[in-house]
């Protein structure tokens, strides 16, 4: 008994035995359903075992859209025990949990996923790969961000979840006063989620340098292209940082180290400083993508070729270097001296610039375009003064004298909502909408999608904008609740009002995903928004193969010249086509990685044995194995191709 | 036999140990602090170098622009964080 | 398989370029995963509490040994692939078990290391310094036991296989790792330990 007792929930209420029984009604009717409808084979062939950037990446959306709803109900909670003063619908322990879980879940198991949901589906296409470079590792990818993701939301029910916020400094997140599993989840479902997002940027950064349709330069890839590129740049080398930092979390709360404690030498700050040497570069990591993005929607919509093409790509490449070297104006006030606070903050004003120079280049695109306001442009250009508000609110924070007075205040809060909402919320929904005919086969709703539009960029507005004021005011984040006599509660109430509206907005965007999978027309041709690179000059759907000859390019818009210009994209003859294998093994490895985390996180050493055993055996039945994949004959790649250019 | 030691890989074999040998001075004999610091960076980066290019064979394919630029940036940052990191934590209290 | 033979066999294969490309990438990663403990260490070193210091516990003797040992394993791994580029399997094996073999002294002698640590009173849990310190060396010292398995590996193909684009391939990426954990080692000698004892 005593065995089990360490799984129970130290601060339980109703909500959270609810939940329980939610999640358990649903994992009982999905295992019933895939058995009733016979498709546990189906699932294990086609989803589980797959390692088409494709699917993968469809899969990665899946699991974005369900975090974000996760995500998103925390945000609700917050917003609704902070709408009144002095509310009791939480109380202190589960409001940390909360804010904890929320900016968790929105930043590493959400906002990650989508933005690589969107490279893994579009990159390939277009630069005219069949597949990314080690299309196994990406199916690693997906699964250990997925284990990882899983483990993280399990702390709700089995343990308790961390409480002390997405940052966890120490020495709050120490043994002393985080005696609960909950931080251990937090170490834990982070490394091995950060481990995938590792080896994908790896993976992209392979894929982009070496698998570009000939003719394709450097300079003539599609602006998202680039914006991967320099993003997986800036994982690689800021994810090992997270890396260290969780490993020495870790051991401080199991094996008793003395890195951030309090006594024996250790400094708390030291986690702070590495924390945010990962999570600043992060920050670009989810906005570049989002850059590259807009760069496509805009100039597909304006009708116009991107303006400045050789300054976007600069400052992304200046961008890159300048987000390792800004990480400490996080924390202006620890103390250190004026002298260190002002480089901090001319680097951070510099940063400021390359990325002014994005937002005008946007601006010139559009000038004298013939814009179609679309449901993706108009998320663009909500983007533009929303983010620039965002932004320069982000210059004031940077300077070190005034942080004093913003710092751990509402204005922050308000500040980095309104630079990732617009510039990466926004950005996904812009490039789901933008690539779900490309994905799905039909195009989403486009009235019902400008509703969602309006809810979701006026609630924005409405919801963060008085946190500045109330944050100058002096509400402090993080705090529960508040007196009345503060006079914070107008202003907590029209965020909530905020909050609603930009829930009403979700609910809308999954209406029209509903209705557009039960109504929208099949018949929309492999071109469906007029638009200009690569992914949009093969079938829709994408045969597994993404492109039976491999097209030829000369410029930033083959097939826009393709189009209108008379550039021939397709030059070769049909052959044979080779492709990899499927694999169980990535799946497998990531369920035993899920396996050691959650006995690292209880301390069961003997899972960790077995699980690190079984993890050891995949990759030595991996190094043994022979596989030299397989070839799709010239006959079936003639009859897929005359198929679906009959279903056009 | 004597085509299985290459001149080249020998002599920087040769070169990496008295390297060592250079660094291991500053133990050896009573220096300033900045001077040793000086030697051992020196002496550690050299090294480094040695090895990428004598025996990890960094320059020897078309890629090899990019394998360098992957390499130098990752050291450059590498480079900013450990200085950054004090600058931040110890010397910025002085 | 499209094969290009006029580059060596571990280039020959167009997956094996991407292998090796990937490779260097990993190990641009790799640089800042010890960079990053190089910061913490440099942060933490002077902070031994009531522990033991650095210039108390280290020993110059057996760090010198390593050192040897390692580089001279680095140096074996290199011939290792030049006997592959000559096609001469059976040197490529010798050299390749040579390099194995330093590399279980390496570590034979890294784990007296720690133990004489550990009795030193410097133990993982005793000081910032001493988690730091314990910590950046066997974070590495478990790179070279993880290579020493994979090495195993490589070698097993090499005998059963002989050299094809795919075990020249694997061979070439191990020396690689191989090299780069030299390049740390003299990273950890220079600054962890003469600096400590300077």
């Amino acid at each position: 008994m005593e065995f089990f007792e360490r799984f129970a929930i130290p601060h339980p209420s109703p909500i959270i035995y609810a939940s329980m029984v939610a999640i358990g009604i649903t994992l009982l009717a999905i295992i019933a359903g895939l058995t009733f409808f016979k498709k546990w084979g189906y699932l294990w062939r086609e989803w589980l075992t797959t390692v088409d950037h494709k699917r993968i990446g469809i899969m990665y959306l899946i699991s974005a859209l369900l975090m974000l709803f996760r995500g998103g109900v925390d945000a609700l909670m917050m917003r609704a025990q902070l709408a009144t003063p002095e509310a009791q619908l939480l109380d202190s322990q589960h409001y940390n949990e909360i804010f904890t879980t929320h900016g968790v879940v929105m930043i590493i198991f959400m906002a990650m996923a989508f933005i690589i949901a969107l490279m893994n589906f579009v990159v390939p296409l277009q630069i005219g790969a069949r597949d990314v470079a080690f299309p196994r590792l990406n199916a690693l990818s997906f699964w250990l961000y997925f284990m990882g993701a899983m483990l993280f939301n399990l702390s709700f029910v089995i343990g308790g979840s961390p409480s002390s916020g997405w940052t966890s400094y120490f020495p709050l997140a120490g043994n002393e006063f985080s005696p609960s599993v909950g931080t251990n989840y937090y170490m834990i479902a982070i490394q091995i989620a950060g481990i995938g997002t590792l080896i994908t940027g790896i993976n992209f950064i392979v894929t982009i340098l070496k698998m570009r349709a000939p003719g394709m330069k450097l300079m003539k890839m599609p602006m998202f292209t680039w914006s991967a590129l320099i993003t997986n740049l800036i994982i690689t080398f800021a994810f090992p940082v997270l890396t260290v930092a969780l490993a020495m979390g870790t051991m401080d709360r199991l094996f008793g180290t003395q890195f951030f404690t309090t006594g024996n030498g250790g400094m708390d700050m030291l986690w702070a400083n590495l924390f945010w040497v990962w999570g600043h570069p992060e920050v670009y990591i989810l906005v570049l993508p989002a850059f590259g993005i807009y760069s496509e929607i805009i100039s597909t919509f304006a009708k116009r070729n991107l303006y400045g093409y050789k300054s976007m790509v600069a400052s992304m490449v200046i961008i890159s270097l300048l987000s390792f070297v800004v990480w400490v104006h996080h924390f202006f006030t620890m103390g250190q001296g004026a002298m260190v606070n002002s480089i901090f903050s001319i680097t951070t004003m510099a940063i400021a610039v390359p990325t002014g120079i994005k937002i005008f280049n946007w601006l010139f695109t559009l000038y004298k375009g013939s814009i179609r306001f679309t449901v993706p442009m108009m998320y663009s250009l909500g983007f533009l003064p929303i983010f620039t508000i965002g932004g320069v609110t982000g210059v004031m924070l940077g300077m070190s004298a005034a942080d004093y007075q913003y710092h751990n205040t509402m204005f922050l809060v308000a500040h980095f909502h309104l630079v990732i909402i617009p510039g990466v919320v926004f950005a996904m929904l812009a490039g789901l909408t933008y690539w779900w005919p490309k994905m799905f086969g039909f195009m989403l709703n486009e009235r019902i999608g400008k509703w969602a539009f309006w809810f979701i960029s006026v609630g924005t507005c409405v919801a963060f904008f008085p946190m500045f004021i109330s944050g100058l005011d002096g509400q402090a984040r993080r705090m529960y609740t508040y007196s009345e006599s503060t006079g914070f509660g107008f202003w907590n109430m029209l965020s909530f009002v905020g909050a609603v509206a930009l829930a009403i907005g979700f609910i809308i965007i999954v209406y029209n995903i509903y209705y557009s999978t039960r109504y929208a027309s099949r018949d929309i041709g492999s071109d469906p928004w007029d638009a200009r690179s690569l992914e949009w000059a093969t079938h829709t759907p994408v045969p597994e193969y993404n492109f039976a000859t491999i097209p030829e390019v000369d410029s930033s818009e083959a097939f826009w010249d393709s189009k209108y210009n008379g550039h021939k994209l397709f030059k070769g003859k049909l052959k044979e086509i080779h492709m990899p294998n499927n694999s169980g093994v990535p799946f497998i490895m990531s369920a035993l990685f899920f396996v050691l985390g959650f006995s690292f996180i209880f301390s069961i050493w003997i899972g960790v044995i077995v699980s690190l055993l079984g993890i050891c055996a995949c990759l030595m039945h991996r190094s043994f194995e022979k596989d030299h994949g397989r070839h799709i004959s010239l006959e079936e790649v003639e009859k897929t191709e005359s198929e679906l250019r009959g279903g056009k | 036999m004597k085509e299985l030691f290459p001149l080249k890989q020998v002599m920087g074999f040769v070169f990496s140990l008295v390297l060592t040998a250079v660094a291991l001075s500053v133990v050896m004999f009573d220096m300033s602090f900045a001077m040793g610091m000086t030697i051992l960076l020196i002496t550690a980066f050299v090294q480094a170098m040695l090895q990428l290019m004598v025996f990890m064979h960094a320059r020897e394919t078309e890629d090899s622009g990019l394998i360098l630029a992957n390499v130098y940036y990752g050291v450059f940052i590498a480079v900013v964080t450990v200085f950054g990191s004090l600058l931040a934590l110890i010397w910025g209290y002085m | 398989m499209k094969l290009d033979h006029s580059q060596p066999l571990e280039y020959s294969s167009e997956q094996g370029r991407l292998n090796i490309l990937g490779f260097w990438i990993f190990i641009g990663a790799e640089v800042m995963l010890f960079g990053t403990l190089f910061a913490s260490y440099f942060t933490l070193e002077g902070r031994h509490g009531s522990g033991p210091s650095g210039a108390e516990i280290f020993e110059i003797a057996p760090v010198l040994f390593e050192t040897i040992l390692l580089l001279t394993s680095s140096f074996t791994v290199g011939l290792a692939i030049h006997a592959m580029r000559l096609n001469n399997k059976k040197a490529m094996m010798t050299f390749f078990i040579i390099t194995l073999v330093l590399g279980l002294a390496f570590l034979s002698v890294e784990i007296y290391e720690f133990t004489h640590y550990i009795h030193e009173g410097a133990g993982l849990t005793v000081s910032a310094f001493s988690s730091a310190l314990l910590t950046t060396l066997g974070t590495h010292g478990l790179h070279v036991t993880l290579g020493l398995f994979w090495g195993i590996f490589i070698l097993i193909q090499v005998a059963k296989r002989g050299f094809t684009p795919e075990t020249a391939n694997k061979s070439f990426i191990f020396s690689l790792y191989w090299h780069f954990l030299d390049v740390v080692w003299i990273f950890i000698f220079s600054f962890i330990y003469l600096k400590g004892m300077m």
